[in-house]
């Protein structure tokens, strides 16, 4: 009885052993001859393989960086500056530094704002819905609340907020791989830099009808009105189509365009304190009478 | 191949047509064929006559497109169409209905053929007509084939109307056959002369014997009319060519591959028009119907193209109560009405009312591969399959392999499934992800 056991262990030991030594030297002698600097590239990246980069996952990212001659083209979202900075390092590159992004939904045509004129009951999909028709609102523009973007990211980034019927974007959470961007038919998630402590300033908004149109789509909505156009002292505003865009490499975060806006399209993003209007714009007129001045003298 | 058979519900099929008056503002759009929209070549302020030309083709695909009315242009602006999207308009202050010069408005029917090829090309590409099957394709460009594309052996004029509900195909059969065959003969000039068959569905038996008339009194040569079974989608163009031909065009590949064309016998009527009565297209014939009409409210309307949906609906008694959803065309393949402010198009064939419970989408089940989506394929597709694929999501190389990309959108899957799976939706999806692929790689091929 016990022999048996024995016998077995041993028989079943050898044969394992020799199977090794036989994987091991067939391995030895079909082995790919592999940069050693991709397994270490894919070490220091996030792993994700979310695609960010426009590669098809992070070993795909790190041979193409491995065969690139600088580091020009290759940019990890995800785990930004500081995985770059340890990526060309194993290379022996310079770094290329960008500045920290986040996602920015452009639309705030909350169910309050922006009344519903039929009603949809295809697939649950924004992508089908877009190829459809304009949409369940009078706003063609505006988001359909389907939630593809919140399917399409795979950090757990974006939630739909079943109250207002858009999602909401977790800036925590959020590692502006582009997904979302990608995902939505209708382009109202922007990758833009995050701003001084997170602050910037963004229209919410991407109608492109004329004011009383927009209007009567949605209460929220750029109406192209112009007011945050001329206000701007720093010329980060323009007015294109209907609608007003801030350029956040010009903004210098005055806020005087969130005071002006009669729709409220325009909002401040994680500012300390919530505007003060009446005094911004009481600033507003006092520069305006002071230019009046200077320019009757 | 394929195919469902709803039932017809043809309720407006014994009421002959009625010409609509013309509204007091007309809404003509730009945008009214497939390929490139139309370019204005009026500006505010100037007046015109019916039949004149307000917009000339902004491409190779493109068509022109006429005043549908005598007046002043109200605006050239941007207005939504059927869909909510925005498409730009040329607005019209009705003043009343004097024609262009060189336009002849009688019913006298003109029978001789004029000679000259290039004159009838010349004459059906001046006067905007498209195709009015349904993908409103400019006619001039189909009736004149790429060089170097196989001889036209067989025109098929599709008189088969295989939709439920629509009669205004079978209305201007019976009312206008004689147009429609020197219509399809010009084309058969024009295409040197191929056979011609008149393809009418069996459900239709006044239609093929109307038509059947006709031919003889005309005593036109190589034209016969085809009777065909009922079934849907009968109408579509590689289904028919295999219902009459028996010959099968390839994956991504015109009639034409296969020496047929097809027309549909309103596009051969606008053609006659065209060419013997120097007509534009600017009217066309509506079918307002539903299953939630009494018997009497159901028309057969001539509209003017450019007149409001909603004024239409109005001057047919108004939108029913139990209207659950308004669809332009036919229940299959037509589109939900969003806006019905929105114009009618050359295009446009139905108003039709749907009760609610009839339009309702059902509670989405499990697949049971019970295979019916893949029977009733006309395109001899797995929608099943190519559901799957998609919903997987990044399967572009099999679905393009399974051919997504053939999907004619009839329907006939998401009809015939017992789960009520929106496999059209999805297919639909995965066709134009892989058209994109495909029309990419084209493109990159034509940049070497």
């Amino acid at each position: 009885m016990t022999s048996t056991l024995i016998w077995t262990i041993v028989i079943l030991s050898c044969l394992g052993l020799l199977l090794a030594l036989l994987l091991y030297l067939v391995a030895q002698k079909f082995k790919v001859e592999e940069d050693p600097r991709i397994d270490e590239i894919e070490a220091v990246l996030p792993g994700a393989n979310c695609g960010g980069c426009g590669r098809a996952g992070c070993r795909d990212f790190a041979s193409s960086a491995v065969a690139a001659p600088n580091l020009d083209n290759h940019f990890c979202p995800v785990g930004g500056n500081a995985v770059m900075e340890k990526v060309a390092a194993i290379l022996g590159y310079e770094v290329v530094k960008k500045a920290p992004q986040v996602a920015v939904l452009r639309c705030n045509g909350t169910c309050a704002a922006r009344p519903k004129v039929n009603t949809y009951d295809g697939v649950k999909s924004c992508r089908a819905e877009a190829s459809l028709y304009g949409g369940e609102t009078l706003c063609t523009f505006g988001c359909l609340g389907q939630g593809d973007c919140v399917a399409a990211c795979s950090f757990g980034a974006l939630s739909m907020d079943p109250e207002t019927g858009l999602p909401v974007i977790d800036e925590e959470k959020c590692t502006a791989c582009g997904s979302c961007v990608k995902a939505c038919p209708k382009g109202l998630i922007e990758l833009r830099n995050q701003g001084p402590r997170g602050m910037r300033m963004v229209v919410v908004c991407r109608n492109q009808d004329k004011g009383p149109a927009a209007k009567k789509a949605c209460a929220n909505a750029c109406i192209g009105c112009g007011l945050c156009f001329k206000t701007c002292q720093h010329e980060a505003i323009t007015l294109e189509n209907n609608l007003a865009y801030i350029d956040s490499g010009k903004c210098k975060l005055c806020r005087e365009c969130e005071a002006v806006c009669p729709t409220g399209a325009i909002h401040g993003i994680n500012f300390p304190k919530p505007l003060d209007k009446d005094a911004v714009k009481e600033r507003i007129a006092a520069r305006k009478k002071a230019s009046a001045e200077e320019g009757a003298k | 191949m394929g195919g469902v058979h709803p039932h017809d519900s043809k309720f407006a099929k014994d009421c002959a047509t009625e010409v609509l008056p013309l509204p007091k503002t007309m809404y003509v759009s730009m945008a009214q064929h497939l390929g490139a929209p139309a370019k204005p070549v009026v500006a505010v302020g100037d007046s015109v006559r019916t039949g004149q030309l307000i917009a000339e083709p902004g491409g190779f695909i493109s068509a022109a497109v006429h005043s549908p009315c005598s007046g002043k242009v109200k605006a050239v602006a941007p207005y939504a169409d059927l869909s909510g999207r925005m498409v730009t308009h040329v607005v019209i202050d009705v003043e009343g209905d004097e024609w262009a010069d060189g336009i002849d408005t009688s019913d006298t029917l003109i029978t001789a053929l004029p000679e000259d090829r290039q004159f009838i090309l010349d004459r059906i590409k001046a006067c905007g007509v498209v195709g009015l099957g349904g993908a409103t394709f400019p006619t001039h460009v189909k009736l004149n084939p790429a060089p170097g594309s196989p001889k036209a052996e067989a025109l098929l004029v599709n008189g088969s109307e295989c939709e439920p509900f629509l009669t205004s195909d079978y209305r201007l059969m019976l009312e206008r056959p004689k147009e429609i065959l020197v219509g399809a003969a010009i084309m058969q000039k024009v295409l040197g002369g191929p056979k011609c068959f008149i393809c009418i569905e069996d459900n239709k038996p006044e239609a093929i014997k109307v038509m059947d008339k006709a031919l003889q009194e005309l005593g036109f040569a190589d034209m016969v009319v085809q009777p065909l079974k009922k079934k849907y989608p009968q109408g579509g163009e590689k289904q028919l060519v295999d219902a009459v031909m028996h010959r099968q065009v390839g994956s991504g590949a015109l009639p034409i591959s296969v020496g047929a064309v097809v027309q549909n016998i309103t596009t051969s009527f606008a053609v006659y028009e065209a060419v013997q009565k120097n007509k534009p297209l600017v009217s066309n014939i509506l079918t307002v119907t539903g299953d939630c009409l009494p018997a009497d409210r159901h028309h057969n309307y001539w509209f003017r193209i450019g007149m409001p949906l909603s004024y239409v609906a109005e001057y047919a008694g108004g939108v029913p109560a139990e209207a659950g959803k308004i669809i332009s065309g036919g229940p299959m393949m037509g589109k939900a009405v969003v806006n019905l402010d929105a114009a009618t198009v050359k295009g446009s064939s139905a108003v039709l009312y749907l009760k609610r419970e009839t339009t309702k989408r059902w509670q989405e089940g499990a697949c049971i591969r019970c295979g019916r989506c893949a029977d009733a394929c006309p395109m001899g597709l797995e929608p099943l399959l190519l559901n799957r694929l998609y919903k997987a999501g990044d399967r572009l190389e099999e679905l393009e392999k399974y051919a997504a990309q053939d999907c004619i959108e009839c329907g006939c899957c998401l009809y015939s499934c017992p789960a009520g799976i929106p496999l059209l939706d999805n297919v639909r999806q995965a066709k134009q992800q892989v058209m994109g692929v495909i029309k990419a790689r084209a493109a990159a091929a034509k940049n070497k």
